[in-house]
């Protein structure tokens, strides 16, 4: 082995060409394109590993996210224009990352939820959305029940399947921004672990520190921060449940 | 119904039988005919009051859960085994106290005790 960089620089120069040969076939499902794009496959191959052992926790077997992995690597590489100047793995991330997510979506849905209360997803969705806007609130259960012709215990066990398909799937991407929340600062005086928490807050995304902030600091209602950030708010009780427990879990990590 | 709704849940203390809680604070936050936000509120008060005790509670220890349902009004007690009096410049304190009407938390006969109360905020609105 002659030092990591040079075969760093060699892979580069060999992706390169890869790239360059495979931009200029056509038509695009010649067997010099497949070839081509299979040797790049394996070349990333690695990459999808990687992306996909982030996921390897939830429950799904390691080799089936890296397969569904490599279909959005192959997207990916069927998108790519090499002439953009960006390298082929930092275009071919969220590619990748989103078919995993897919996965999981799907799996999610399909798996552990009967289809009777899936069903009723939709349409609860819908009556929330309409009622609050009629109600000028959020409706009671009775209300939705009424609204979706069927038994209050059927819109409670649907609410409750969507919290625990939440659970079980994963966050959308989330964007980072430069919101300034000058009530966690007030708020925080008054709190003993003001000094582990804040660097917590810090670190959430923005969308959940600003749901986190209007619900606990402000105290909004959940309607309220619905309305604001234009979401549902089964949605913002979703963040609200998921960014608690992840919180307190750093909190006790820290005591510990 | 004639009496008070009321339903008691008593549990071993550990983190498992947190999601129990949280299903029967739905189902009684919507007998006491509270909107669903206030409904999730429910959910994620008792969580945090159920984990707190549990928190502080010895292994093994018994949690007792009751939550009682009235119009427009829901009350949950949580209580467990312990000794120490719930600090009100927590985290979780802030966090329980945006999510109930009303909190108190006291320790005596050394049980830990959390009492919540939530009311529904848009009554004649």
């Amino acid at each position: 082995m002659t030092g990591s960089s040079s075969w760093t620089d060699e892979r580069r120069a060999r992706e390169h060409e890869l790239l360059l040969r495979l931009s200029a076939i056509t038509p695009a499902d010649s067997s010099e394109y497949n070839a081509i794009r299979d040797e790049l496959v394996t070349m990333h191959l690695p990459l999808v590993r990687h992306l996909a052992r982030k996921y390897s926790d939830r429950g799904e077997p390691f080799e089936d996210l890296v397969q569904v992995g490599t279909v959005g690597l192959i997207t990916a590489l069927d998108r790519f224009d090499n002439e953009r100047g960006t390298e082929l793995a930092s275009f071919a991330g969220p590619y990748i990352t989103g078919e995993i997510r897919r996965h999981f979506r799907d799996k999610a849905w399909s798996v552990r939820i009967p289809r009777s209360l899936q069903e009723l997803q939709g349409p609860l969705a819908a009556a929330t959305e309409k009622l609050t806007r009629d109600l000028n609130r959020s409706p009671t259960v009775a209300e939705l029940a009424t609204a979706l012709s069927v038994p209050e215990d059927v819109v409670l066990d649907a609410m409750e399947a969507r919290h625990s398909y939440a659970a079980s799937s994963l966050d959308e991407a989330l964007e980072a921004g430069t919101l300034s929340l000058p009530s966690i600062d007030k708020a925080l005086e008054r709190i003993d672990e003001r000094e582990t928490l804040e660097p917590l807050l810090q670190a959430l995304p923005e969308r959940e520190r600003l749901i986190l902030t209007r619900r606990f600091f402000d105290e909004w209602s959940q309607r309220q921060i619905a309305d604001e950030l234009g979401i549902s708010q089964m949605h913002v009780s979703r963040i609200l449940a998921r960014t608690l427990t992840h919180l307190r879990n750093e909190l006790k990590d820290t005591r510990d | 119904m004639s009496g008070p709704d009321e339903v008691r849940l008593s549990f071993e203390a550990d983190t498992r039988n947190i999601a129990l809680t949280r299903t029967l604070a739905a189902a009684m936050a919507a007998r006491a005919d509270l909107p669903i936000d206030q409904l999730e509120d429910a959910r994620l008060a008792v969580d945090e009051a159920v984990t707190q005790v549990i928190a502080s509670a010895p292994a093994g220890a018994e949690v007792v859960c009751i939550m009682s349902a009235a119009p427009g009004e829901l009350s949950i007690t949580v209580s467990a085994p312990g000794t120490q009096e719930p600090s009100q410049s927590t985290f979780s304190w802030m966090v329980l106290s945006a999510l109930v009407s009303s909190l108190d938390a006291h320790v005596a006969d050394g049980r830990v005790t959390f009492m919540l109360l939530i009311e529904r905020a848009d009554v004649d609105a």
